[in-house]
């Protein structure tokens, strides 16, 4: 065990805010490029984050071995992404800079976020651009030759870069062919198939790691002079959420377990438009980008109960809800607004579909202006993709969504550096809390991700290697032996029990209490019984599982019961950070802090602050620490959308 | 191996060298035809008489565009059997269920049997008549004299088919393999290649049936 | 397609499975039959196989292992070839788009893994798909070290070539392409990432050398080579076009005229 840390040290530079990266970067040391290769990075997870990481490291000329838990790198869950990547170029010549896309995003992540990190962030958002384009990305172009944007997620200003509908794919796909040239030229080892379990900790630093390889079930010892963790968010916590199935807190957990502080668990994002859940055997959740609130109308009827097919349905009984509650901002409003708006016409019993949980969103106002041509040339992939789910036509029929988990912005706790409070631990990308507060504005998760790999953490690693004694360490010392063993022993546990329930049934049980109590909504009372009822499932899961043992190599069964179990272990800390924070912010909704007209209502004087827990066991209480939250830019103000 | 050996080695080498004999090959095949015609141009058998006469006129040049042609056929014959084994090996454990999505033809899947079938054709092709003394002597009366027979007929007949065959696919596969394509002329190329392909198996067919049927009466 | 069928529930149908079980690589493998008498027209066809699995569990059995992850079309991970069919019956679509409404009440669907000794079986219906890592190794990209990148539109890009390089770019890795190929060949998937950078000014310095290493690559993999059945085409999820197949041809036959670039050397993909 490290020794813990005596406070928590966000490292965030002095001075004018605009300069502050500069003058940090200037103070980090420097290694001697004959020297990088002495050194060995390990990269858990190839997403944005570690894919770009891995490259830009090997460029370098560290030497890297990159872990990952699909087949193939290529897989990592940000190719998923739909929507586009913000920058703050200012080519529309519409007023953005990188003070604008820093106070949008400041704002937009309800004033939970570290102002310096935010401002990196934004000037940083420009080259990224110019990397990716450079590597080839094929980003969507205006007739001149240029790089085309667009307006998203009810941003003023054209700031986000895209590639058709894929642009999350595309940017993966071009740094994991950068990380790929560095496989290739041999600076790069590539591992795919592992599943990362534990974190060696050798004299209070991060040393090495214990991956279980996939295929064969073996355990393989790796040992680093830093660890990158870059392993994503933790949505699937909820079972339904728009995350892949591999997606998991196993990594980050296993990490925090062994030190590393857990910031603001309780901040997750819900997607407002999301294909509602159509049966019990619902395996996972599909996101509808955001972009299609720009030209539809969100609505319910008026009557409960309502036996009329939707488009036989008039205006006048129909309930344009959002653009009855925000007049000015309609079906524009930010994600979390739209999303509890939706929830509160369907717990009022105005929802529609079998279940009573999905709204409608119409495009039939659209496409009387603009011509089904129109709504095809600009959508027509989405619905596709939409009638192939459902088998409805939304060019005729309403389509039918409601709000899923889609993003988490807690994660383990960093510094400026990206460093845990595990020295030489580092954590990138979804998987850290840094940069979006308590609610993340559409397309900023690409460009965070891809800032932290490619411009941070190649220059602050260079503090750790350069900064620290790093003695040799060797896969067969005692830690690494005490760390496999620790990691085979859970593993020989979850086979042992014989139980007789599957697991999957424990994670969707586990999934509808975390949507229920600590979903959209969350109250006190609530929080508590769902505490209770985790405690209880996770003592039945360890009693009570069935798991085939007939495999001790490749054993698919066995690697999502490892992910349950931590899931109930990390899904009691979600309440506990849930229960502690009793205002509102961003994606975090307690009933109990709210205004007369049902908004969320931020509590600055008591919880302008980062809550940061310590592990201390399982079963046992952690220890909040709180890194206060201090705002010199952008004055905190409660967001209105009216 | 040196660059260029190993270019033409890999799976795209080998390609771009069966498309481009297969033009070749093609090539020889209008001239070949064009001579042919002139057995039905001039029923006397006069002009295909002088038409040989004329080829053989080159002496060892003759000799020369034979071996060149040959080796064409060589590399084309000797591509197709590495291809196809290769492609054979390429998938050892079978689907046991298969079904294509009709973007396969017949004339695709069967490239490989319609040139085996083909190269048995041209063996007995030139047992026929180029390694007959006697064709040189005579060629139309030799041609007459072999054509006329139902039996040799009927292969003369099936072999121009299944040319044709050979090349609905080849004819547009040779010009992907060489890399020449482009979204406007690709349906054209497609169209063109069908017709090439019908038009070379009406034109070889005519002769057996030209002998068989008409000539007779 | 008009009447809102998504709430239909009804419809339960009774569907046969015969489903390829192999242990582990190199590992006879067999056809087993397993039957569900409950599918709702709904289900994604892996929310069926899910929902197999927790029937074998339930028996005692081992489950039926399978590639998945984003389960929305995206990723690649989905290698099943089903009645013979790359991703099953439909196009444009993976197995994990493929819904249960395609099939009626008593049918029987065979499930094998994507087939090619390239992408050798690893248990079941999973395969390793690994060799595409390795071509893309070798030279799928454009040597942009970080930080090296001038302004976003300092290169500019006509809107055509932009969108042609984005519809190669689209592809997904699957492999499927491979798997439908009767020459079990993996010219589109290479052909699509060649094209891609071919078609873009950033690509245009590595674009001879790219071509060469790639289509070498390949063929060490063992994959076969093409014949142009266009099979791939059709069992593309993503609709990539062997146009790109043919670009990537011209190249390899423009490069014999150009002055020898060296190619890289071996890859570590572990």
């Amino acid at each position: 065990m490290s020794p813990t840390p005596p406070q928590l040290d966000s490292k965030c530079p002095s001075g004018p805010i605009s300069e502050r990266w500069d003058k940090h970067r200037f103070e980090l040391k420097l290694i001697n490029p004959a020297n990088r290769r002495k050194f060995h990075v390990l990269v858990v997870g190839t997403g944005l984050a570690g894919a770009s990481a891995a490259a830009s490291l090997a460029d370098l000329g560290y030497r890297v071995s990159v872990f990952c838990i699909q087949d193939s790198p290529r897989r990592a869950h940000s190719i998923a992404a739909q929507g586009g990547i913000n920058a703050a170029k200012n080519y529309p010549n519409d007023g953005d800079s990188v003070q604008r896309l820093f106070y949008d995003t400041v704002k937009g992540g309800d004033f939970r976020a570290r102002e310096s990190n935010v401002y990196r962030l934004a000037q940083i958002s420009n080259q990224i651009i110019d990397q990716c384009v450079a590597l080839g990305v094929p980003f969507a172009r205006e007739y001149g030759g240029g790089l085309a944007n667009r307006s998203f997620g009810g941003a003023q200003v054209s700031r986000t870069f895209y590639a058709r509908g894929q642009t999350g794919q595309q940017l993966l796909l071009g740094a994991y062919s950068a990380m790929m040239r560095q496989v290739g030229s041999g600076r790069i080892a590539l591992y795919a198939r592992r599943e990362m379990l534990d974190v060696v900790v050798i004299d209070g630093v991060a040393r090495g790691i214990v991956c279980r390889n996939l295929v064969t079930g073996a355990y393989e010892r790796s040992a680093g002079d830093a660890v990158l963790l870059c392993t994503g968010g933790y949505g699937n916590v909820f079972y339904l959420s728009t995350n892949a199935k591999a997606c998991n807190v196993t990594a980050v957990w296993r990490a925090h377990k062994r030190g590393a502080y857990f910031a603001n668990p309780c901040f997750t994002q819900i997607h407002p438009t999301c294909i509602p859940v159509s049966g019990s055997y619902q395996s996972k959740l599909t996101l509808m980008s955001e972009s299609l609130r720009n030209d539809a109308r969100v609505w319910v009827p008026k009557q409960k109960g309502e036996p009329r097919p939707p488009h036989n349905i008039p205006d006048e009984d129909r309930d344009y809800f959002l653009e009855r509650r925000y007049p000015s901002f309609g079906n524009l409003v930010p994600r979390d607004v739209a999303s509890r708006a939706a929830k509160e016409r369907c717990d009022a019993g105005f929802g529609v579909g079998t279940t009573g949980l999905a709204v409608y969103m119409d495009f039939r106002d659209a496409i009387r202006r603009d011509g089904e041509g129109a709504i095809r040339q600009k959508y027509g992939n989405l619905f596709q993709m939409y009638a192939k789910i459902t088998a409805d036509d939304p060019y005729h029929v309403p389509m039918r969504i409601y709000p899923a988990v889609h993003y988490t912005m807690g994660g383990l706790w960093v510094d400026y550096n990206l460093e845990s409070t595990v020295p030489g631990l580092f954590v990138l990308g979804e998987a850290n809390f840094s940069d979006h507060g308590a609610n993340r504005l559409g397309a900023s998760a690409l460009m965070q991700g891809l800032a932290d790999g490619f411009f941070i953490v190649p220059y602050t690693i260079g503090g750790h290697l350069a900064g620290r004694k790093l003695p040799a360490v060797s896969p067969t010392d005692k830690a690494f032996e005490d760390s496999e063993r620790s990691v085979r022993e859970r593993i020989d546990r979850i086979l042992s029990i014989g139980g007789k329930r599957t697991v999957d049934s424990f994670h969707r049980e586990l999934g509808k209490i975390m949507w229920d109590h600590c979903g959209m909504a969350r109250t006190g009372s609530g929080l508590a019984f769902a505490k209770q009822g985790i405690q209880a499932l996770r003592s039945e899961f360890w009693e009570n599982s069935r798991v085939p043992t007939s495999s001790a190599g490749l054993n698919q069964n066995l690697e999502h019961a490892g992910r349950v179990a931590d899931f109930l272990e990390f899904a009691e800390l979600m309440i506990d950070d849930a229960s502690q924070r009793s205002e509102s912010c961003g994606g975090h909704f307690r009933e109990e802090s709210q205004t007369d007209e049902g908004e969320a209502k931020r509590d600055d004087e008591r919880f302008s602050y980062v809550a940061a827990w310590q592990h201390e066991g399982v079963g046992k209480e952690s220890t909040l620490h709180r890194e206060p939250l201090a705002f010199e830019y952008v004055r905190p103000s409660q967001r209105s959308y009216k | 191996m040196s660059r260029f050996g190993k270019a033409l080695a890999s799976s795209v080498g080998k390609k771009i060298v069966m498309g481009l004999s297969g033009l070749m090959l093609l090539g020889f095949l209008v001239e070949h035809l064009h001579g042919n015609l002139k057995l039905i141009e001039d029923p006397s058998g006069a002009a295909f008489d002088d038409y040989v006469g004329f080829l053989k006129s080159f002496g060892p040049l003759l000799v020369l565009a034979e071996i060149g042609l040959g080796l064409l056929f060589s590399a084309h014959v000797y591509l197709a059997f590495r291809l196809t084994l290769e492609n054979i090996q390429a998938r050892k454990q079978r689907y046991v269920v298969r079904n294509n999505r009709g973007a396969s033809t017949v004339g695709s899947v069967s490239m490989f049997y319609t040139g085996a079938i083909i190269l048995g054709y041209l063996l007995k092709h030139l047992i026929d008549f180029r390694l007959d003394p006697r064709f040189f002597d005579a060629p139309h009366a030799a041609v007459q004299a072999k054509l006329s027979q139902p039996g040799h007929a009927a292969v003369y007949l099936l072999a121009a088919i299944v040319l044709g065959i050979h090349l609905s696919h080849g004819f547009r596969s040779a010009f992907q393999s060489l890399g020449l394509s482009h979204p406007r002329w690709n349906p054209l190329l497609e169209r063109l290649g069908k017709f090439v392909a019908f038009l070379f198996a009406v034109g070889f067919a005519a002769f057996p049936m030209y002998y068989l049927f008409i000539r007779e009466r | 397609m008009s009447a809102p069928s998504h709430d239909a529930g009804s419809g339960r149908m009774r569907i046969t499975l015969k489903i390829w079980r192999q242990e582990g690589p190199n590992r006879p493998g067999k056809v087993e039959t397993h039957f569900l008498p409950d599918v709702s027209p709904h289900m994604s066809f892996l929310e069926m196989l899910d929902v197999l699995n927790e029937r074998l569990i339930a028996s005692g059995l081992d489950t039926v292992a399978f590639d998945h992850d984003c389960r929305e079309g995206i990723c690649g991970a989905c290698s099943l070839v089903i009645d013979g069919r790359a991703h099953g019956p439909e196009a444009l679509t993976t197995a994990c788009q493929l819904h249960m409404r395609h099939y009626s009440d008593g049918d029987t669907i065979h499930v094998e893994p994507f087939r090619a000794n390239a992408f050798p079986v690893l248990k079941d219906l999973m395969v390793d798909r690994s060799a595409f890592d390795r071509i893309i190794s070798a030279g799928g990209f454009v040597s942009s070290p970080t930080g090296s990148a001038p302004d976003g539109n300092a290169i500019l890009v006509p809107k055509p070539d932009a969108d042609r390089a984005m519809d190669a770019a689209a592809c997904i890795g699957c492999g499927a392409c491979a798997a439908a190929c009767p020459n079990a060949s993996a010219m589109l998937f290479v052909a699509a990432k060649v094209a891609h950078l071919a078609l873009l000014p950033q690509g245009q310095p590595e674009r001879e050398r790219r071509a060469l290493a790639m289509v070498h690559a390949m063929d060490e993999e063992g994959f076969g080579s093409c014949t142009n059945h266009f099979e791939c085409m059709a069992a593309c999820p993503k609709g990539i076009s062997v146009e790109s197949i043919a670009r990537m041809n011209r190249d390899f036959a423009l490069s014999f005229l150009k002055e020898a670039p060296d190619l890289p050397t071996g890859s570590s993909v572990g």
